[in-house]
């Protein structure tokens, strides 16, 4: 039952009647499991586990979960980037196959390795069915040569999910999602399968540092603490600046190296010329006021989160409709720049998102750090937002084609 | 000075061979100029006969709140209402009136609605200059010549809410492109007013300085020789602008680029530069040079350490400190005859130029640059990310009175506020 309690509004509350429940009845395993199923499908959502491995957030688009359907969903790693695509090492990564197939995707592996892979960051085809109780190579079960998942998998801000929803995770792939057969080629990799790439001091301790780091205040309240472990966890450092390490140089600061920007539009490694190309730069998101959130509401960042509205376009009310025009929700949305991920982290619940409001409020210092304006088409992205590109907002009931009970 | 003004439909050519349909000021666009001096008793009368509910704001006169013909004080359709100011001493200067009803100021303006206000003074160091008013406004027409304003939830209204309704004609004085005559050798003063709901203007002279004499409030302490001149929506510049030219010859007044806008809307032509005027040197002989003052009068500094309290206001897309306007709702009370510090902080990537009712002000700084002389301002622009922080002593007049961006399709939008004096 632990694994219950601790999830999102509508998982929590149906943990609430299964307690009550179970205080005079024998547990019910079925529903147990159909409960952690319906967890994992939201930390699947919430976390855009689709937008690299298929079909986004709609969990009944096509190839949803179903992993890289060819080169426009392929990634290179290394010194090759837009502005020189032949500079060597670079690595061609592929998304795989989430769904259990039996041959091409999850199906091969036990839901204690899928753990493993976001908890560790361990290869499950690599990495044999077992309890590992170190982080070291070689001791407790850590592999001695151990291969990791290929970037850009964010395996290390997903290990700071709490165990429950790493387990309710593996649940739902393993039996929540419809078995697809596309076989994924694999990743090309170094020789140390990223070894050197996850080291503690790129990415950080794991438990995280305690609160309060040195750039965090120290201010503390449960809310707090539920924004540190959300913000940790989705990786908003790894856009934002210094990894998920609270103690590190430049955490949440915003953009500070070129290497931090990102080009969105037409240009691609394949014609870096072509256009329109938009420079996007993660904001500042520490309480600076002059550089950074301070001259924004909670409610703001809320909105930002939930809907996409950019705080500093839109006025801190109340959002009560998705229509432009209607309910508060402005006629000309100004949404946030890709590849801001909202349209997954809005479906993150009420609390948990108040919580990443709260905590970068409140739990962080300010940092003085002016990043430039993003770069952006004349609509601020509405042809980008739209139900048809990232679902629908609640999601499709379970289960959607693609899923099952 | 008494006079009767009548705001009503008209229809009048703006633009060659095409009539167009709008409302003027006592039939004529820009409405008529009224001048006056200071220590004068102004009695306006004035007439709505347009459609809709109308106000007429006396844009930087430090007047009773009864009187600036803010949103509160609404003239409905039929009806008169009698505008009665007694001008202040020291206050010369270019003053402009314009509607500012709630949520119309901008499409009434468009439609013609606009006129400037000379206060003299009888001391005046430039007496026997001869002037020149130079209103710079813009508008956009359709084929059929009457005036466009874009449908709010169209591509155009989602530009024009951000960018404010910038249009490509460019009037001056209600005329495009026309000729202003100058002597060889001749100074003029001229007073320019920018009139327009968005576009900012970067006025220049080819191969020439310009004496930058005074702003929004009046005369400098000192003229200012600079190459270019800045004018942000509703602000008002006085140039002193030597004739250096041969006769016979022509040169142009310029709108140079400025990079006022949003990254995302910023219009690809932006870098043009257009001619707004022609100047026409007439075939006289060279006139002798005539002295220009070194010294133009005093402007008693507002001292900062006589600030009772700083208030912040936050600019950011459309609204102020996270807030949409609201008639029911104060924003700041503060108290008659305090003495307070603004600080103006733009935190979004285009410019906003923010106005004061019934106050003149002093620029203390931008972003913590002190400001290099004096001057009495009512609007001053914030460009993009930047702080600008002004002095203000809200004297002889209790009331509501509004802050707002000058943006008007911004100002219509919500982003002012109203801040009560008791």
């Amino acid at each position: 039952m632990k694994r219950l309690i601790s999830g999102s509004a509508l998982v929590a509350g149906a943990a609430i009647v299964l307690v009550s429940v179970t205080a005079w009845k024998r547990p019910d395993p079925e529903q147990d499991k159909a409960a952690q199923i319906a967890r994992g499908r939201m930390v699947v959502i919430q976390a855009d586990c689709g937008g690299c491995h298929g079909g986004g957030v709609d969990p009944s688009a096509k190839g949803f979960l179903a992993g890289s359907a060819g080169p426009q969903s392929e990634f290179q790693i290394g010194e090759c980037s837009i502005a020189n695509p032949a500079a060597k090492p670079c690595f061609i990564t592929r998304p795989k196959n989430l769904t259990p197939h039996p041959t091409n995707g999850t199906g091969r592996y036990t839901e204690r390795q899928i753990f493993n892979a976001l908890r560790y960051g361990l290869r499950p085809s690599k990495t044999p069915d077992v309890e590992i109780t170190g982080t070291t190579p070689g001791k407790g079960n850590f592999p001695a040569n151990p291969q990791y998942l290929a970037p850009p998998m964010p395996w290390t801000s997903w290990r700071h999910m709490p165990d429950e929803d790493l387990w309710a995770i593996a649940a739902y792939l393993k039996n929540g999602v419809k078995p697809v057969d596309n076989k994924v080629a694999d990743s090309d990799a170094p020789p140390d399968f990223w070894a050197s790439s996850w080291t503690v001091e790129k990415v950080g301790p794991y438990p995280a540092v305690p609160y309060p780091a040195a750039n965090e205040t120290g201010t503390s309240s449960a809310q707090i603490a539920l924004g540190r472990r959300m913000v940790l966890s989705r990786a908003c450092g790894d856009c934002h600046g210094g990894g998920n390490n609270p103690a590190a140089k430049g955490f949440l600061a915003g953009t500070t190296t070129k290497q931090m920007e990102f080009q969105i539009g037409a240009c691609s490694f394949a014609d870096p010329a072509a256009q329109p190309c938009f420079t996007t730069r993660p904001k500042n998101l520490t309480p600076d006021n002059a550089t950074g959130m301070g001259r924004f509401t909670e409610r703001q960042v809320f909105n930002a989160l939930r809907y996409g509205l950019r705080p500093e376009e839109t006025p801190d009310v109340e959002i009560t409709s998705t229509t432009p025009g209607q309910g508060n929700f402005p006629l000309h949305p100004h949404y946030l720049a890709p590849p801001m991920p909202w349209p997954a982290w809005r479906h993150m619940s009420d609390e948990q998102l108040k919580a990443i409001a709260a905590y970068l409020k409140n739990g962080l210092k300010p940092m003085t750090n002016k990043v430039l304006d993003s770069e952006g088409p004349p609509n601020f992205w509405a042809t980008a937002y739209t139900v048809e590109r990232m679902g629908p907002f609640p999601a499709k009931p379970f289960p959607t084609e693609n899923e099952k009970q | 000075m008494e006079v009767t003004i009548v705001a009503e439909p008209t229809r009048l050519s703006f633009i060659p061979g095409k009539s167009t349909g709008g409302y003027a000021y006592n039939g004529r666009v820009p409405g008529p100029t009224l001048e006056a001096y200071e220590g004068d008793k102004v009695i306006v009368h004035f007439r709505n006969n347009l459609p809709e509910a109308t106000t007429i704001h006396w844009h930087g006169l430090h007047i009773p709140s009864t009187s600036d013909g803010s949103p509160f004080h609404p003239v409905a359709p039929g009806t008169t209402f009698d505008y009665v100011f007694t001008l202040q001493q020291g206050t010369a200067g270019t003053y402009w009136y314009h509607p500012h009803p709630h949520e119309n100021t901008g499409q009434q303006i468009a439609k013609g609605l606009f006129g400037s206000f000379i206060v003299r003074a009888h001391d005046d160091p430039l007496k026997g200059i001869p002037e020149k008013l130079i209103v710079l406004s813009d508008n956009r027409f359709k084929e059929d010549g009457t005036i466009d304003i874009a449908e709010p939830a169209s591509h155009q209204g989602g530009i024009d809410f951000q960018n404010g309704r910038e249009c490509a004609h460019i009037f001056v004085n209600g005329e495009l492109n026309p000729t202003l005559t100058i002597k060889p050798g001749e100074v003029q003063r001229w007073r320019v007013i920018n009139a327009s709901a968005a576009r900012v203007y970067r006025l220049a002279i080819p191969g020439q300085t310009l004496m930058h004499v005074g702003n929004d409030g009046g005369l400098f302490e000192r003229p200012q020789e600079v190459k270019e001149i800045l004018v942000a929506n509703s602000e008002r510049v006085e140039l002193l602008v030597r004739g250096t030219g041969t006769p016979g010859s022509v040169t142009v007044l310029q709108n140079l680029p400025y990079d006022r806008y949003s990254i995302h809307t910023r219009p690809t032509n932006w870098e043009t530069v257009s001619d707004l005027l022609k100047i026409q040197y007439t075939a006289d002989p060279p006139m002798k040079a005539r002295a220009i003052p070194a010294s133009l009068r005093v402007i008693p500094p507002l001292d900062t350490t006589l600030s009772v309290r700083t208030r912040v206001f936050v600019l950011g897309q459309g609204f102020i400190n996270g807030k949409l306007h609201d008639m029911n709702r104060v924003d700041e009370r503060g108290k008659l005859g305090d003495v307070e510090i603004w600080q103006v902080e733009n935190i979004v990537g285009m410019d906003h130029p923010f106005h004061l009712h019934g106050f003149q002000f002093q620029v203390i700084d931008r972003d913590g640059v002190p400001e290099p002389f004096r001057s009495w301002k009512d609007t001053v622009n914030v460009p993009k990310h930047s702080v600008v922080r002004f002095i203000v002593r809200f004297a002889d007049f209790a009331g509501k009175w509004m802050y707002h961006c000058h943006i008007l399709d911004h100002e219509d939008h919500g982003m002012m506020g109203v801040f009560e004096l008791n």
